[in-house]
């Protein structure tokens, strides 16, 4: 099982998400994708979802978000919270 | 860019939709060059009244709405949430309309005494601008709970009605429908939702989200971002009453220039603690844009009070109008290549071109260059020149070159790559 990992706290619009969409096509079912950004990231999570991918959103106390995103349903996500 | 709106892909709006917009916009421009270079040349030789006309419809309507609605089409869902159903074909009837109303109207100023043509623009013209207002305000009056952008895209919207309305009916009265009584007034009535209320306003409330979004910028104050559209929209209703009532407003002309200045410093000071400052012409045109804003709104607050001579009035007006076609350029080399790339890399292309590859960044730089000396050579010489026709000219056709570029790569993607499954 590999992370996907990207933090998208600085990068500008729409950067994030080009660098999701790539990691998301390069993943395997047993792969996850990891997210941490300023914002709730809809577009992707919208097409994400479109796609059937399996979706996990959180926001921390320093609101900052974490999107945990995969192909394999069964896989518990919030395991995979690193906060 | 995109909040919590979303984007999906049935929310993203086809790129004809958008792209029609801005090629005819571009279009709109050459022919704006070509016009000024025949009138500097004495080719052509219109009243100064026609050709001043002539030179603010093609810039306000053929120019600056065409981009405006084009990109609004595209960033309601993003900006606001909201889904405008069916685009392709609202958004063609709008464009077709618009596009015969502008030629309409310009041919109407140019020939001066065709009060058939007057009537047919003032229909066109109405018809298309009222149906996008309807189209686009029908749905943001739906949403509970606004954002600044979206709060403030309405207001623009209402300003539009108002610009729309008082356009006709000076239409009408150089068609010789009404008396006019009231021209010079209705005139400045007309000029003011135009130039404050429908192209600073929407301006304004779209750089709420994406000077911070597109370049990861400190946020607006929130006493900006919450009050300064519907602040703006009050005043210019409270200045039409006094024109209406023969009172003296060049007092409210005087606030909301400064109101005008406090943003524009505010939008540069913002820019300037960009947390990755990377050479990008998009910022460069942002920046160039607010300095001109500066520039036109202190002459602005200055005539407010003081007699200020013609060429400084001028000076005004060309700022603004930098200013303007400044944002419009920094917002068509962000949405264009994402659009792009967005749609092909969506409908599953493999080899799908990069945003770069759409519109390549050096060629935006090139654009700036072209486009800051234009605008120099308008400010210094405050006139129809044929350097500075000719500048316009190109700095249209370079656009157009590279949205047709754009429009092309798509075209060639979708054609001959091969698509994947993802």
């Amino acid at each position: 099982m590999k992370k996907f990992f990207l933090d998208a706290r600085e990068l500008a619009h729409p950067e994030p998400l080009r660098i999701s969409l790539e990691y998301l096509k390069e993943m395997s079912k047993k792969d996850y994708f990891y997210m941490l950004n300023v914002r709730k990231p809809i577009p992707l999570l919208e097409l994400a979802k479109d796609k059937g991918y399996k979706l996990f959103t959180h926001e921390d106390s320093s609101e900052n978000w974490h999107i945990i995103i995969s192909k394999d349903q069964q896989k518990n996500l919030e395991e995979l919270l690193d906060v | 860019m995109f909040n919590q709106g979303g984007l999906s892909l049935d929310q993203a709006p086809p790129l004809s939709v958008v792209l029609r917009f801005f090629v005819t916009a571009s279009i709109f421009g050459i022919l704006l060059g070509l016009f000024l270079l025949s009138q500097s040349l004495n080719i052509t030789t219109l009243s100064s009244y026609s050709t001043q006309l002539i030179i603010i419809h093609t810039l306000s309507l053929g120019i600056m709405a065409s981009f405006m609605l084009g990109a609004l089409f595209q960033m309601l869902p993003v900006l606001a949430g909201v889904v405008i159903k069916t685009p392709t074909t609202k958004a063609m009837i709008v464009h077709t309309l618009l596009s015969i109303g502008v030629l309409v109207q310009l041919f109407a100023f140019g020939i001066s005494n065709n009060s058939l043509l007057f009537f047919l623009a003032a229909a066109y013209l109405g018809v298309a601008l009222f149906y996008a207002i309807y189209l686009m305000l029908k749905e943001l009056i739906k949403i509970k709970t606004h954002s600044s952008s979206s709060k403030g895209i309405l207001f623009t919207l209402l300003s539009l009605i108002f610009t729309t309305i008082f356009g006709i009916y000076l239409l009408l009265t150089l068609g010789g429908f009404t008396s006019g009584v009231d021209f010079t007034q209705i005139k400045e009535i007309h000029y003011s939702f135009a130039l404050f209320g429908w192209v600073s306003l929407l301006i304004v409330s779209v750089s709420f989200q994406v000077v911070e979004m597109f370049y990861v910028t400190p946020s607006y104050p929130k006493s900006i971002s919450k009050y300064l559209t519907l602040t703006i929209l009050e005043l210019l209703i409270l200045k039409t009453i006094l024109i209406i009532f023969s009172f003296k407003s060049t007092s409210i002309t005087a606030i909301v220039s400064i109101l005008f200045l406090i943003y524009a410093t505010i939008t540069i000071d913002r820019l300037t603690q960009r947390k990755r400052p990377v050479a990008d012409a998009t910022v460069w045109f942002w920046l160039f844009g607010m300095a001109l804003f500066i520039l036109s709104m202190t002459i602005t607050f200055i005539g407010s009070f003081l007699p200020i001579d013609s060429t400084l009035q001028h000076l005004s007006y060309i700022a603004f109008i930098g200013f303007a076609l400044s944002i419009v350029f920094a917002m068509v080399y962000k949405i264009v290549p994402f659009l792009t790339w967005f749609h092909l890399s969506n409908q599953g292309y493999m080899e799908a071109p990069m945003m770069h590859d759409v519109i390549h960044p050096k060629k935006a730089k090139i654009h700036f260059y072209i486009h800051i000396i234009t605008i120099a050579i308008w400010l210094l010489t405050t006139d129809i020149t044929w350097l500075g026709s000719l500048l316009l000219t190109i700095s249209f056709s370079w656009l157009f070159y590279n949205l047709t570029f754009a429009i092309r790569k798509y075209i060639y993607t979708q054609k001959h790559c091969e698509k994947i499954e993802w």
